[in-house]
């Protein structure tokens, strides 16, 4: 999948584990409970390194602006501000 | 003002000086002097409220006419008079975003596609370099030695004339933020990336080309023709041109096996 910032319109194409993150980042559900249920099911790797790439890769898209991380849940859980392409 | 990107020129009209200003600098390099364009955009340009708006993008046909809008703007264009209308704020992006958009929509019908990765020339041919965000297009291009000429590290321009297909420069720059040089080569192969312990080259089945590259094209439109088109073309390409996979080191050496 690739998506494309609403904020300096640059792209971001995501491999498969990331396709899933994203697909899952509804604002409510915790990065630990994705990883659990969809990252660790689908993809052969240790919880503990699925938490750590899954980590690095959400605090990537925060940095440019195309996710929020919250430690709660976020109230006005819209989609995030990027388009997918 | 009319920028001039892989031999298609579009022409911006706008009514702000500082607007003007603001695209001369940013398509410097790009913008074509004398040259009839096939596009003509007239730009209204307006201040958006605090709040924004978060729409999602969506390109479609409507009456003849292609909607192309987003949060942050609203266009429309109709690709046979090729005439249209931008409303957007005195943003670079959103001008930015419609440029590739109505690009991309062109190349469909003609062949050729927008890739997401770096391409250059060298010894007179093109190379390109996609894969997912993070696996090495911004570094492939940053370790590019002094005798390849960097097209572009984000938007790869890909047109197909009398059978073949090249490599076209284009000013919409990625992480490294650095225009493009305005040419064009035929292109001699595509690299996916993937970031390893050594450098080295290995094939990729023609099916795995198509499967891959497809990820990479920048396609939006909402319209089942088109798709299909792009899905042609990728198959084509892959037909036609070397897909291969890079799996290199990031350092300069890697350039040692690229030419």
């Amino acid at each position: 999948m690739m998506i494309m910032s609403a904020v300096d319109s640059t792209f971001f194409t995501l491999n498969e584990a990331g396709t899933v993150i994203w697909q899952a980042a509804d604002g409510r559900t915790p990065l630990s409970e994705i990883v659990a249920r969809h990252i660790c099911k689908e993809f052969d790797v240790t919880p503990e390194e699925a938490q750590q790439d899954a980590e690095q890769f959400v605090s990537q898209l925060s940095e440019h602006g195309i996710l929020r991380v919250s430690d709660q849940p976020i109230a006005d859980a819209a989609p995030a501000p990027a388009q997918t392409a | 003002m009319t920028i001039g990107i892989g031999g298609t020129a579009i022409a911006i009209q706008t009514d702000s000086p500082e607007f003007h200003r603001l695209l001369i600098e940013r398509y410097a390099g790009f913008v074509a002097r004398n040259q009839p364009h096939d596009v003509e955009l007239e730009v209204e340009l307006f201040e958006p409220d605090d709040a924004g708006s978060d729409d999602d993008l969506q390109v479609r046909l409507h009456d003849e006419e292609w909607l192309i809008q987003r949060g942050d703007f609203h266009a429309r264009w109709n690709a046979s008079t090729g005439r249209g209308l931008v409303r957007q704020p005195p943003s670079p992006y959103a001008i930015d975003s419609v440029l590739r958009i109505v690009h991309s929509l062109i190349l469909a019908k003609r062949g050729g596609f927008l890739l997401h990765g770096a391409s250059a020339i060298r010894f007179g041919s093109a190379f390109l370099f996609a894969g997912v965000s993070g696996a090495g297009k911004t570094t492939i291009a940053r370790l590019a030695p002094p005798d390849a000429t960097l097209l572009t590290d984000e938007i790869s321009y890909v047109i197909r004339e009398q059978g073949e297909y090249y490599a076209c420069g284009t000013p919409f720059a990625g992480e490294l933020a650095r225009v493009g040089e305005n040419l064009s080569a035929p292109i001699k192969t595509v690299f996916l990336l993937e970031k390893g312990p050594d450098n080295r080259i290995e094939g990729v089945s023609e099916a795995e080309a198509v499967r891959l590259l497809l990820r990479n094209i920048l396609f939006f439109a909402d319209d089942g023709e088109l798709v299909n088109r792009v899905f042609r073309s990728a198959c084509e390409f892959a037909n036609q041109v070397p897909v291969r996979r890079l799996i290199f080191v990031p350092d300069e050496r890697v350039w040692n096996i690229i030419g």
